[in-house]
C-alpha cells in the first residue's frame, strides 16, 4: 500500500477511535449523563438548556444505543458540536473559532523554534561529545523537560510579571487597541512572550535528547565511517551524511510528542489566562461544560492528526527509502 | 540483579539518577521521622515564611508546607510507579505478542499503537477524568496508563520483531515450544533493558500527567500530592502572597524525581546500546617519541609502497588495553596482491584500520609507524590525513547493507570522493564516473539511483568503484565479499584483479578465506592472535605451509567454497589479547608443540626460505626479544 494513503487510513481510523472515544465516554457516567449533569447544576440550569444537553448527546431520539451513535455522527459531519453550557446559548463551535487561532498560532510557531533549537543544541551535543558543554547539555536537557509545564510557567508569571512588571501578568492583548497597528503589534508580542518561552524551555529538551540519540546513532553506521575514510570535510559530513540521516528519526518524534506538548501547552495557556482552546477548555472542565470539552479533544486531536499527517508527508520528501515504500 | 550493578558502575550518570531516585524515596518512606505533623492538619499560623518550626513555611489554611512535601512524595510515587508498571505491563504484552504472533495479530496491534500514539493525551486524559471524577486515584491511575502505553509498546514491538528472527528464538520455536515459554524464557529476558527503559518513561509521564489533573483540580484534591500541592498553592493565590516556595517546593521535587528517571533511562540505554562511534578524527596515537625514527636503513629494494613497521595497535577499555595488533612488520611492493588472513578476531582487520588511522575510538595505535610511500601515516594530523585519504590510498570496507548514505543518490557518493580532493569540475566528474561504473560492471544509469535501489553485489561494486575514483596507489580491502553469494563474488574478483592489473596498484585484501587468496595473491600473510606468524609467496604458501596453524587453516579450509560453519576446524581458542603473551602464542592448540620451549620463549619470525618467513620453534630456534614489549 501506498505509504501515505497508509498514512491517511490511520488518520481516519484514529479519527473515528476519538470521536468515537467521545461518544461513549458520557454513556460511562453512571446513570442518565444529561441527568447527572443537571443534578450537579442543582437546579441552576436553564430548561433550554437541559433540552440543548439531550440534543447534544441525542438523548432525545429514544432509539437505541446504535441509533443515537449514528446520529451523533451525523451531526459531527455536518460541523454540529451542540451548543455551550457555560456560555449558553453560543453554539460551541463558535467559541472554538474564536479561541482556535490563539493556541494555532502559540503553539505552532514555539513548536517550531523549539525544534529547531532543541535539534540544533541535540546535534552539536552528539557531535562535539567528550567537550565539557555538549556534555553538560543532556542532564540539563532531561532537567528542563522533567519539569511540569505550569510549574516553570508560574515561576515565570511570579518572576518576570508580578515581580518585575516586565511581561504583563495575563491575556492575550491589551484593549482598545487598533487591530494590526503597531501598538497591537507590540502587544500581542508582549502577551506571547511568556508562554512562548515557557513552551520552548520545557519542550527543547526534549528535542534535545531525541536529536541527540539519532545523532549518535547515524554516527555509528558505517556510510559515516566509510565517508570520513573517503577524506571528505568534517561540514559535508556533518551536513549530507549526519544530519540528513539523523533528521529522519526526529520526524516520527515528533509525531509522537507533538500530543504531549499540545498537553503541556493547554496548561500554559490556563496560567497566562492566554485566551486560547487551553483555557476553554479548563474553563469548560470548571463549569462542567461537556459538550465544549468534548468538541475541543476533538478539535485538538483533528489538529494534531493533520499536523502528524504532514509531518508524514515530508518524510517522504526526505527519505527516498519510504517513497519507494520499501520502510515506513 | 548483576545487570543493574553494570549500568550503575559504568554510567555515572544512572549512578547518580538512582541517587536521587532513592532520595527521593527515602523522602516518602521516612516520612514520619522527618517531620512531626500531619500533612493534613491546620493547627498553625497561615502563611507563615520558611524558617523556624516550618521549614517551608504554612500554607493558606496553617498546614506546614514540608510535611505535605514528604507526606506528598507517597502517593506521588505510588501513582508514578503503579500506573508505570500497568502501563508498561500493557505495552510489553502488545508489544510481544504482535512481535510473536506476527501477521493480522501483529497488523491489528501496529495500528492500534499507531492510534494511541497520535491521540493527544493530555487533553484525553482531562475529558476522561472530568467523567470518571470521583473515582479517587486508582481510576487516576488507570486512566493514564490507558493512555499512556503505546510509546513503550511500540518500542518493544520493533525490537522484539528482531529479536524473533535470531537464531535461538527460531530455534526454539521449531523445537516446538509453547508460545508462552518462547516470549518468557527466550524474548522477555533479552528486552529487560528496553522494558525498564520504558517503565521509567511512563512512570515520568504518569507523575506529569497526574500533576497536570491536580494542577487543573481534576485529581481528588483532598489528597497530598505534590500536584494537589500545587493546586492549592494556585486556587490560594500563593505566588500573589509572595509565597514562592509553596509552589516552587513541589514542582521542583517533581522535576527531579522526572530527571531521575531519565538519567537511569538514559544510563541504561548508554549501557545496553554500547555504539562503535564512528568520529571526525583520526585514531589516537600514543606511541612515544623515538629517536631518530628514519635512522633505520632502507628496506631491500625495490622500495615498498607501504611499510608497516613495529605496529602495535587495539583498544582501551575499562578492564585495560587490549592489543589486537602486536608488533607487526610488513611491506607491500608497487602492484603486489597481498593476501592477509587468519581466523576472526586476529585482528587482521584491527591492523588494516590502524595501518590507515582509521580505527576509531577505543581504538588507538600503541606503538609502531605506517610509511605510504615513505610518509608516516602515523604522523599526519587530521588535515593532512584528510588530504591523502582515498588520493594515496582507499579502502573497500565489508559490504554492509549500510556502507553507502541511504539518503543519498549514488552519484553524489561518487562525486562527493573527487570533489574532497579537488576535481571539481561537472564534466570530468561526470565522465568519470561513467568510467568507474563501466570498469566495475555497472549500468551507468545507476548513478542516478539510491542505494536502497540496489543488491548487494552491486552496493559493493559501487564501493569498489569509489575506491578506485581517484586511481590511489593502495587500495586496502577488508573482507569486500565475504556477504555475498559465491557467484557475484567471483566476478568482482576477476574485476578487481583485472583492474589492478591495468592501474598497476596495491591491493592489501583481508579475507579469513584462505583459498580464495592462494588463488589471487602475490603474497600471503598468515595471522594469529595479533601477530603475523607466517609471510610468504602465495604459491609456496600454498605448497609448503610451515607453521602447523597455516597448516591447519589449509587444511580447514575445503579446496572450493564451502559453507561457513566448516572452518571451524582447528580445536582450542586463541589466547585473550588482553594479556602479554610471551610464549608462542599458537602452543596450547599447537599439535607439535615443544614442550619447555615453545609455552616458555617467543619465537621470532625468520626468513627460512626466500621470502617465506615463519615464526616457529619447529624452523627455527631465533628466539623473539620483546624489544616493543607494552610499556
Amino acid at each position: 500500500m501506498p505509504y501515505l494513503l497508509r498514512k491517511f487510513l490511520i488518520l481516519l481510523l484514529t479519527l473515528w477511535v476519538a470521536v468515537t472515544l467521545n461518544f461513549i465516554l458520557p454513556r460511562l457516567v453512571p446513570g442518565d449523563p444529561v441527568g447527572a449533569m443537571i443534578a450537579r447544576y442543582q437546579g441552576k440550569l436553564d430548561p433550554s438548556a437541559v433540552d440543548a444537553l439531550k440534543l447534544a448527546y441525542g438523548l432525545n431520539d429514544q432509539g437505541g444505543l446504535l441509533g443515537q451513535y449514528f446520529a451523533y455522527l451525523g451531526k459531527l459531519l455536518r460541523g454540529d458540536f451542540g451548543r455551550s453550557i457555560g456560555q449558553f446559548p453560543t453554539p460551541v463551535s463558535e467559541i472554538i473559532a474564536q479561541a482556535a487561532p490563539w493556541t494555532i498560532g502559540l503553539i505552532g510557531v514555539c513548536t517550531v523554534l523549539a525544534v529547531v533549537l532543541g535539534s540544533a543544541l541535540g546535534l552539536y551535543s552528539a557531535w562535539r561529545r567528550g567537550q565539557p558543554l555538549a556534555d553538560a547539555l543532556p542532564p540539563l536537557a532531561l532537567f528542563l523537560n522533567s519539569m511540569p509545564y505550569f510549574w516553570f510557567a508560574l515561576l515565570l508569571l511570579y518572576l518576570l510579571a508580578f515581580k518585575s512588571s516586565v511581561f504583563p501578568l495575563s491575556g492575550g492583548l491589551d484593549p482598545f487597541l487598533t487591530p494590526h497597528s503597531p501598538t497591537w503589534w507590540v502587544s500581542l508580542l508582549r502577551h506571547a512572550t511568556l508562554p512562548a518561552l515557557t513552551i520552548i524551555v520545557t519542550s527543547a529538551g526534549g528535542w534535545l535528547i531525541t536529536m541527540r540519540n539519532n545523532v549518535m546513532g547515524v554516527m555509528s553506521e558505517d556510510y559515516i565511517a566509510f565517508a570520513r575514510a573517503k577524506g571528505l570535510s568534517e561540514g559535508r559530513i556533518l551536513n549530507r551524511y549526519v544530519l540528513r540521516n539523523a533528521l529522519l528519526p526526529s520526524f516520527t518524534a515528533f509525531g509522537m510528542a507533538l500530543g504531549f506538548v499540545v498537553g503541556g501547552s493547554i496548561l500554559t495557556e490556563t496560567v497566562f489566562s492566554y485566551p486560547g482552546l487551553g483555557l476553554q477548555l479548563y474553563n469548560a472542565v470548571t463549569n462542567l461544560d461537556y459538550p465544549l470539552m468534548q468538541a475541543i479533544f476533538l478539535y485538538i486531536a483533528l489538529a494534531v492528526l493533520i499536523a502528524n499527517f504532514v509531518v508524514d508527508a515530508l518524510y517522504a520528501l526526505l527519505d527516498p527509502r519510504v517513497r519507494d515504500g520499501k520502510a515506513a | 540483579m548483576k545487570g543493574l550493578l553494570t549500568i550503575l558502575r559504568r554510567s555515572p550518570r544512572a549512578a547518580f539518577g538512582v541517587g536521587l531516585l532513592a532520595a527521593l524515596l527515602l523522602l516518602a518512606l521516612l516520612a514520619p521521622l522527618l517531620t512531626p505533623y500531619s500533612p493534613t492538619s491546620q493547627a498553625f499560623g497561615t502563611w507563615l515564611k520558611p524558617g523556624g518550626e516550618h521549614l517551608l513555611g504554612t500554607t493558606a489554611l496553617g498546614q506546614d508546607i514540608w510535611s505535605q512535601l514528604v507526606y506528598g512524595a507517597r502517593l506521588t510515587l505510588l501513582i508514578g510507579f503503579t500506573a508505570g508498571l500497568v502501563a508498561t505491563a500493557i505495552g510489553t504484552a502488545l508489544g510481544l505478542s504482535a512481535a510473536y504472533f506476527g501477521g493480522r495479530t501483529d497488523e491489528a496491534i501496529n495500528v492500534l499503537i499507531n492510534v494511541f500514539l497520535v491521540l493527544p493525551g493530555l487533553p484525553l486524559l482531562i475529558i476522561a477524568s472530568a467523567f470518571l471524577r470521583g473515582g479517587g486515584v486508582w481510576s487516576i491511575i488507570l486512566v493514564i496508563a490507558l493512555t499512556g502505553w503505546a510509546w513503550g509498546a511500540r518500542v518493544l514491538r520493533s525490537q522484539a520483531l528482531a529479536l524473533r528472527n535470531r537464531d535461538f528464538v527460531q530455534a526454539a520455536i521449531v523445537s516446538g515450544e509453547r508460545p508462552a515459554r518462547i516470549i518468557f524464557a527466550e524474548m522477555l529476558p533479552n528486552l529487560a533493558g528496553l522494558i525498564a527503559a520504558g517503565f521509567f518513561s511512563t512512570a515520568l509521564y504518569a507523575v506529569l500527567s497526574e500533576a497536570a489533573l491536580a494542577f487543573l483540580g481534576m485529581g481528588d484534591v483532598s489528597q497530598v500530592t505534590w500536584g494537589t500541592m500545587m493546586y492549592w498553592a494556585q486556587a490560594r493565590g500563593a505566588l500573589l502572597q509572595g509565597a514562592w516556595w509553596w509552589v516552587a517546593a513541589p514542582g521542583l521535587c517533581i522535576a527531579l524525581l522526572g530527571t531521575a528517571f531519565a538519567l537511569v533511562n538514559f544510563g541504561i540505554d548508554e549501557v545496553t546500546n554500547p555504539r562503535v562511534i564512528h568520529e571526525a578524527r583520526a585514531t589516537r596515537v600514543l606511541r612515544r617519541n623515538r629517536a631518530a625514527p628514519q635512522a633505520e636503513p632502507a628496506l631491500e629494494p625495490p622500495q615498498p609502497l607501504l611499510a608497516i613497521r613495529h605496529l602495535s595497535a587495539g583498544y582501551v577499555t575499562p578492564q585495560g588495553p587490549v592489543r589486537a595488533v602486536r608488533d607487526v612488520t610488513l611491506s607491500v611492493a608497487p602492484g603486489e596482491f597481498l593476501g592477509l588472513a587468519g581466523e576472526s578476531g586476529c585482528g587482521k582487520s584491527t591492523l588494516a584500520f590502524a595501518a590507515t588511522r582509521l580505527l576509531d575510538a577505543p581504538g588507538v595505535v600503541f606503538d609502531g609507524e605506517a610509511r605510504l610511500a615513505g610518509q608516516d601515516l602515523l604522523a599526519l594530523n587530521p588535515a593532512e590525513l584528510r588530504r591523502v585519504r582515498w588520493k594515496d590510498y582507499s579502502l573497500v570496507f565489508q559490504a554492509s547493507m549500510n556502507i553507502l548514505n541511504p539518503v543519498l543518490r549514488i552519484r553524489e557518493q561518487v562525486y562527493d570522493a573527487m570533489q574532497a580532493h579537488g576535481v571539481q569540475d561537472r564534466g570530468r566528474l561526470e565522465a568519470r564516473a561513467r568510467e568507474l561504473f563501466a570498469l566495475v560492471g555497472i549500468r551507468e544509469d545507476y548513478l542516478n539511483a539510491y542505494p536502497h535501489q540496489l543488491s548487494g553485489g552491486m552496493k559493493q561494486r559501487v564501493v569498489i568503484a569509489i575506491a578506485l575514483a581517484l586511481e590511489p596507489k593502495l587500495v586496502v580491502m577488508d573482507e569486500p565479499t565475504t556477504a555475498l553469494d559465491v557467484v557475484v563474488q567471483r566476478q568482482i574478483l576477476q574485476e578487481i584483479d583485472a583492474v589492478r592489473k591495468r592501474l598497476g596498484i596495491s591491493i592489501v585484501f583481508i579475507t579469513h578465506d584462505l583459498s580464495l587468496l592462494v588463488e589471487m595473491s602475490d603474497r600471503i600473510a598468515i595471522m594469529y592472535a595479533g601477530e603475523v606468524v607466517e609471510e610468504a609467496p602465495a604459491h609456496e604458501l600454498y605448497a609448503q605451509p610451515k607453521h602447523p596453524y597455516t597448516r591447519r587453516l589449509m587444511g580447514a579450509f575445503p579446496p572450493l567454497e564451502g559453507p561457513r560453519e566448516r572452518r571451524e576446524g582447528i580445536p582450542g581458542r586463541p589466547p585473550s589479547l588482553a594479556q602479554d603473551i610471551p610464549y608462542c602464542p599458537f602452543f596450547e592448540r599447537c599439535p607439535n608443540h615443544l614442550p619447555g620451549t615453545c609455552d616458555v620463549f617467543k619465537p621470532a619470525r625468520v626468513e627460512v626460505t626466500s621470502g617465506h618467513s615463519v615464526a616457529c620453534f619447529l624452523h627455527s630456534p631465533a628466539v623473539k626479544e620483546e624489544a616493543y614489549a607494552a610499556d
